[in-house]
């Protein structure tokens, strides 16, 4: 009877965690909290060596039922951490690290930070790989209260400069925070992972101090390193301070190049294209045409003005001076099975004459080129146009007309 | 595009999970993830963080308490669904073969046993027609000259016969005869060789027990809806499969208002299989509808305004089960088809097919599935590919090259073991670049520019894994919705997510759940319990589809959520934004009684509002008595249904009191409930009534007489009339009826717990003295009561020996509460009152009399009525006996030794055959 009893009772304490999930998802939180304060007796008989125990349910649920309960405050809130905290070794910094981003979340700065060095100098229980991230995770974001706390005295250094008696103790304060910060923050990114926040926090500390070396170290680092995951910010953050310290072209293009080959439909590549454009090599232009060729492949720009004007102009250019339409060719062939039910249909054409003349006017140029004026787009938005007594579009339907032997060289 | 400036921290890994675990109870609660700081400026003083999973979120509330049908009924000859204990083994043999063998133990011996009895042609044709000449199965001998080449056989068939009886004989032992001669005959006598037959047998057990721990055709979902071409029209079409083997395809026009309704008849398009999936695209102002069916796939083209016509483009034949179609939404009239044999095709009505891949290999690591996934991408030439491992992205132009791994099964997205992909969806409609991929324990959401780390992960805690997901994009700065829908539990569970854009991706407000079918169960009128079974079965039957439509009205938001089932049935729920609302609810805590937002309890004269604050009046007076009223649930004839008086809508509106912990609302709108009742009319008409699976067949005595011949001719009685009536007062009143004596109506309104029959068993009566406790008084009585008892039983021995015949064993029936049913079915007929479970002699006055008597009227057992009714002669004396019963003492059945009784109280089967083939009428029933 024993056994039944055991089983009873295992059966009664999930039904109640059923009800409470229950009551949760339902977000009756008065109800779960209830049904919680019944559950909370099964932390008695806690032998199970599931996975996930009673005490970190309690934990999971009475802090979700304290965030959104109508009659709870902070002060409860900090209460039932601490009691959580207690309860269990291996899960303690995790406790702390979600206390802390509570605190945080709740403008409660300055707890937060005492949080995490009370919870950094926590030396139980045995050594995990888990537990050294944890660790890890709990410097770096103290790290990054150091840096903020830091980049506030700056400010006010910044600020006071003008004034001669400025004491020497908010200097060396901010100095003492670049330390902390810049120790913490240093060994979080060197674990492979995606630390945007952190290496810029870091990288901003170091080119403060004037160490640009210690961070282009860092930021190259982060970007090419292959055990690190193909993070496209990784590969601006490099560009942007390559572009902060008056780098090279060279330099910009070839890491512009590594980001459009990783990510072909990324905002920069608007500036990367107009800066191919502008290059007097004929390689460069020819990468800025497979450029916005790309980015225009994708659906995110496909009402895009800006790309469209782009790809417009180039391909004005290169029709104008009949250099090199067989760049245009080459592009053109593995799209000329698609893009004209993707960019260049009837429909198309009335939406974005009817939406956005501009962009009707661009996408208009570049069908009437590469398709010639027979194509549905451009004679929809060419006649349209001239309805409307718009110059533009008398100047447009000219100058395809004029370009017809360029579009018989593309199809043809 | 824009990528996120900062993305929340991280930290990566490669290599197979390492967490161990499964799925934990709650998971998903309690964490933020991550935080990052949000926009701050370099002056301003405060840094504010946000967290990765946010708490607060949009809150869409459910405007009713429960789903509601949508649709009539399906008219499907639905069959119940297999269960466990159908195919495996549940003898002592199942307990010995799990002990050795792990994983099912399959019963495919039952399923031959079961093979070669009913289809022994098919099994043994070919050697039973050479050999019947030669095998003599007489119990003659053989003669002489026929020895040669006949030997009998009968020996063997009794051997064969014995064999049942000795089923459940701890000693059973094979016949050595038997034995020899299934040893000789083993290898030549089956049509199709024994031992393969049994491995295909075997081996399709273990796919159908495979299918029933986790099916995975209908991923995706058959339901679809396609929103009309101007946003502001209040209609839009829904696609989804019907008929009886669900191989009809609809298109249905939906009128959206407070509740969703059809307009016109749908297109109708009947199908060459099992309609699995219905996936639906808009790319140049026209809809695109795939539908896949194990063998088949189809696609058909919708104009955008309203009332066209759909038209039916191309259909693909695979020679493997289709387990994907997706549709682009880039490009007009391009779908993704994926086949178990591993292979992916790119399918364009005008280009044909187009192979991408061929791997009947798994893509990261092995897995047994043959499940294939393909669904497109932010650039049109690129798909998505998944199976249960993972997805890789792979261009079309150059699919052997081109290939991205995008999501890993793995420590890349910190997986537990034995996590599978369940389902992957392309969520363009949110973001370009974004894609949901559900496993059984968590749903992701990954971004194709930061490929093999999700940018979103949250343990979703379902108990079945969704199949079924749904994204209603929200305008910028708003969250997105996302719907995920299980099919076997039908939980469906709605998210809110931000970001992709500028800002990380990240979860706002905490998860809901939604109303599934089976919870309006008890919304349902009450029914006759093997009704309210069969009705149960049918809500319950796994979901097979989901979709949802965003209205906008003014300020209001609702979202509109449909719901299909496997039986075609689809029911919808609305949601409404809690800000725009005039009357915001308390989130649900304390449920009020007061009606919900449903318009029509605004209007003064409709009468449930009325009846709500009455209820509630009552509640406060804590009477008993309250409970149950609001229990009161009258069945009705059908055919009475036309001409319904009002209370009686009104008494169906009240629901039973919260017997659950769920709280809920108590009151339906009635809209709502003239829809559950409509609903479930056609459900019994349509989906007919004999062929009951789960009726529990009984035995028991043989019918006495047929309906026909106990009917008067004359109509409904006086009395039957009168019984109506009172009824329908008792009602009114809210009252009920104690006893169907009809002088006494007006007298007690209290039902006391029914007395039991005086002395029924003497233990029962014991107890209940010893309960109330006057125990002592109890054995006092006891002890004179035996004196007086024994003299009557003697008396009464003695009568009955002179009567000495008849079957007077149905009186015992009245007793029990099992047969109530069946026997009341056959005796209301007749045009007496039904029974309430007081005792039988109170119960029954005689028909005609007002004043009633104890003792049934003479003139009905008179033998001139009876010969009027057309009663034959030999069984007017039966009849007469049958009726005597009721007047006899109270004390006689106990007498009855109680294995007797207990046989006797089951009905014939024949009497409940012969009343369902009555047009069957649902009977007024009360106070159970």
């Amino acid at each position: 009877s024993s056994h039944e009893h055991k089983l009873n009772f295992g059966k009664s304490k999930e039904m109640c965690l059923n009800f409470i999930q229950d009551a949760m998802l339902q977000k009756q939180w008065n109800r779960a909290a209830e049904f919680l304060t019944f559950y909370a007796e099964a932390l008695e008989k806690d032998f199970s060596r599931d996975y996930m125990g009673p005490s970190e349910i309690i934990w999971r649920i009475g802090t979700e039922i304290l965030c959104h309960h109508s009659h709870s405050g902070m002060k409860e809130f900090n209460s039932f951490i601490e009691q959580m905290k207690t309860f269990g070794v291996k899960r303690y910094l995790k406790v702390c690290l979600e206390h802390s981003f509570h605190l945080l979340c709740n403008g409660l700065v300055d707890e937060a930070y005492q949080n995490l060095s009370l919870a950094e100098s926590w030396r139980f229980g045995e050594h995990t790989a888990i537990r050294d991230k944890e660790i890890k995770l709990i410097q770096a974001y103290k790290g990054l209260l150091d840096y903020y706390s830091w980049s506030k005295q700056k400010n006010i250094l910044l600020e006071h400069d003008e004034d001669e008696f400025e004491d020497l103790s908010v200097e060396q304060e901010m100095h003492s925070y670049f330390r902390k910060a810049a120790v913490n923050l240093k060994e979080i990114i060197k674990i492979p992972g995606v630390w945007d926040i952190f290496v810029k926090c870091y990288v901003d500390l170091l080119e403060f101090y004037g160490d640009d070396e210690e961070a282009r170290q860092v930021l190259s680092e982060y970007a090419y390193n292959s055990k690190f995951p193909a993070n496209p910010n990784a590969h601006v953050y490099f560009y942007q301070f390559l572009k902060r310290h008056g780098e090279s072209k060279k330099s910009l293009i070839s890491a512009l190049k590594i980001l459009h080959d990783l990510v072909p439909s990324h905002e920069l590549m608007i500036n990367f294209n107009t800066m191919l454009q502008k290059s007097k090599k004929r390689k460069n232009r020819r990468l800025g045409l497979q450029v916005i060729f790309a980015v225009l492949d994708y659906a995110g720009w496909k009402e895009n003005v800006k790309a469209w004007s782009c790809l417009a102009r180039q391909v004005k250019q290169i029709v104008i001076s009949d250099k090199h339409p067989d760049w245009i060719e080459q592009e053109w062939d593995s799209r000329k099975d698609w893009w004209p039910a993707f960019h260049f249909s009837h429909y198309l054409a009335k939406k974005n004459w009817q939406e956005n003349k501009s962009l009707s006017y661009e996408k208009a140029l570049v069908a009437g080129i590469i398709l010639g004026k027979d194509c549905k787009y451009f004679r929809y938005v060419s006649h349209q146009g001239c309805k409307a007594q718009a110059k533009k579009f008398r100047i447009l339907k000219k100058f395809v007309n004029k370009h017809i032997p360029v579009h018989l060289r593309i199809s043809g | 595009m824009e990528f996120p400036a900062t993305l929340f921290p991280s930290s990566f890994s490669t290599g197979p999970p390492r967490d161990e675990g499964g799925p934990a109870p709650a998971a998903g609660w309690g964490e933020y993830g991550q935080v990052l700081e949000a926009g701050r400026g370099h002056h301003q003083a405060e840094t504010r963080f946000v967290p990765r999973h946010g708490r607060t979120g949009e809150s869409w509330e459910p405007a009713d308490v429960a789903a509601v049908p949508f649709l009539p009924p399906n008219a499907t000859c639905w069959l119940p669904l297999l269960a466990p204990q159908d195919i495996l083994y549940r003898s002592f043999l199942h307990r010995k073969l799990q002990a050795s063998i792990s994983g099912p133990a399959v019963d495919f011996t039952k399923q031959l046993s079961h093979f070669f009895v009913d289809h022994p042609e098919d099994a043994f044709g070919s050697l039973g027609c050479l050999l019947h000449k030669n095998f003599h199965l007489g119990d003659s001998g053989v003669k002489r000259e026929a020895r040669d080449n006949t030997i009998r056989m009968t020996a063997l068939m009794e051997e064969i016969n014995r064999l049942d009886a000795r089923r459940g004989c701890p000693q059973k032992y094979l016949a050595s005869r038997l034995r020899w001669f299934s040893h000789l005959s083993r290898d030549w006598l089956f049509e199709v060789p024994i031992g393969l037959l049994a491995d295909c047998v075997h081996e399709e057990l273990l796919l159908q027990w495979a299918g029933l721990l986790f099916d995975d055709g209908p991923t995706g979902g058959a339901l679809a809806w396609l929103p009309a071409e101007d946003t502001g029209a209040r209609t839009g079409r829904l696609v989804y499969p019907g008929g009886q083997a669900m191989n009809h395809l609809y298109f249905q026009d939906v009128v959206l208002k407070e509740l969703p309704s059809a307009r016109g008849s749908p297109a109708e398009f009947e199908l060459n299989g099992r309609i699995r999936q219905v996936a639906a695209a808009r790319t140049n102002g026209e809809d695109f509808v795939g539908v896949r069916s194990d063998y088949h796939c189809g696609i058909w083209r919708v104009p955008g305004r309203t009332g066209a016509a759909p038209t039916p483009l191309q259909v693909i034949r695979t020679s493997m089960p289709a387990s994907c179609l997706t549709v682009s939404p880039h490009i007009p009239g391009e779908l993704a088809v994926c086949t178990q044999s591993g292979s992916t095709y790119l399918w364009n009505i005008e280009k044909g097919l187009q192979r991408l891949r061929h791997d009947s290999q798994t893509m990261f690591f092995r897995d047994h599935s043959p499940w294939r996934w393909c669904d497109f991408t932010a650039h049109p030439r690129v798909l998505s590919c998944a199976d249960r491992t993972g997805l890789q992205c792979l261009d079309a132009r150059a699919p052997e090259r081109c290939q991205l791994d995008l999501f890993k099964v793995g420590e890349e997205a910190s997986c537990q073991q034995g996590e599978r992909v369940v389902l992957p969806m392309y969520l363009g409609r949110a973001h370009p670049s974004q894609h949901l991929v559900t496993t059984q324990f968590s749903m992701y959401v990954v971004d194709e520019r930061l490929p093999l780390v999700p940018v979103l992960k949250w343990l979703h805690m379902m108990k079945a894994p969704p199949l079924f997901a749904h994204l209603t994009p929200g305008d910028p700065g708003r969250s997105h919705k996302l719907l995920l829908g299980a099919s076997r539990t039908q939980e469906m569970m709605l998210l809110q997510y931000q970001g992709g854009g500028q800002l990380a991706c990240r979860l706002v407000g905490p998860p809901q759940k939604l109303h599934t079918i089976t919870g309006c169960l008890e919304h349902f009128p009450t029914q006759l319990p093997h009704r309210h079974c069969l009705l149960q079965q049918r809500l319950g039957i796994p979901a097979a589809g989901l979709a949802a439509v965003l209205q906008k009205h003014g300020p209001r938001e609702s979202l509109l959520v449909f719901q299909l089932s496997e039986a075609g049935d689809i029911f919808c729920q609305r949601l409404t934004h809690e800000v725009a609302q005039p009357l915001a609810r308390t989130s649900g805590d304390k449920p009020t009684a007061a009606p919900g937002s449903s318009p029509l309890f605004e209007d003064p004269a409709s009468s449930p509002q009325h009846l709500g604050s009455e209820e509630e009046k009552e509640e406060e007076e804590e009477d008993e008595q309250t409970s149950y009223l609001s229990n009161l649930e009258v069945m009705i004839n059908e055919e009475e249904d036309g001409g319904r008086p009002a209370f009686l809508e009104e008494a169906e509106l009240t629901q039973e009191p919260c017997a659950s912990p769920q709280p809920s609302p108590v009151v339906l709108s009635e809209a709502v409930a003239l829809r559950y009742r409509r609903w479930l009319k056609a459900l019994s008409k349509r989906c007919g009534e004999p062929p009951w699976p789960s009726c529990p067949t009984t035995c028991g005595q043989k019918r006495l007489f047929t309906r026909e011949e106990l009917q008067t001719q004359a109509g409904p009685s006086i009395l039957h009339q009168q019984a109506r009536q009172r009824m329908h007062q008792a009602m009114r009143e809210g009252g009920r009826i104690q006893c169907w004596d009809l002088l006494d109506s007006q007298s007690s309104a209290i039902l006391k717990p029914p007395e039991p029959v005086e002395g029924p068993d003497s233990l029962s009566a014991r107890l209940t003295a010893a309960w109330s406790g006057d125990w002592s008084q109890w054995w006092e009585e006891r002890t004179s009561f035996y004196r007086t008892q024994r003299q009557r039983a003697l008396r009464e021995r003695r009568r009955r020996q002179k009567r000495a015949r008849g079957r007077r064993s149905l009186s015992a029936s009245f007793t029990s509460s099992l047969t109530y049913q069946s026997e009341l079915s056959e005796l209301s007929d007749t045009g007496l009152p039904p029974l309430s479970p007081t005792p039988p002699q109170e119960g029954f006055p005689p028909r005609g009399s007002p004043p009633p008597s104890p003792v049934p009227d003479e003139a009905l057992l008179s033998s001139q009525s009876l010969r009027i009714r057309g009663i034959p002669k030999e069984r007017r004396k039966t009849l007469r006996d049958y009726l005597g019963v009721w007047t006899e003492s109270p004390l006689e059945p106990p007498e009855l030794p109680s294995s007797q009784v207990s046989q006797l109280c089951i009905p014939s089967s024949q009497s409940q055959l012969s009343s369902a083939s009555q047009t069957r009428r649902k009977r007024p029933r009360m106070g159970f």
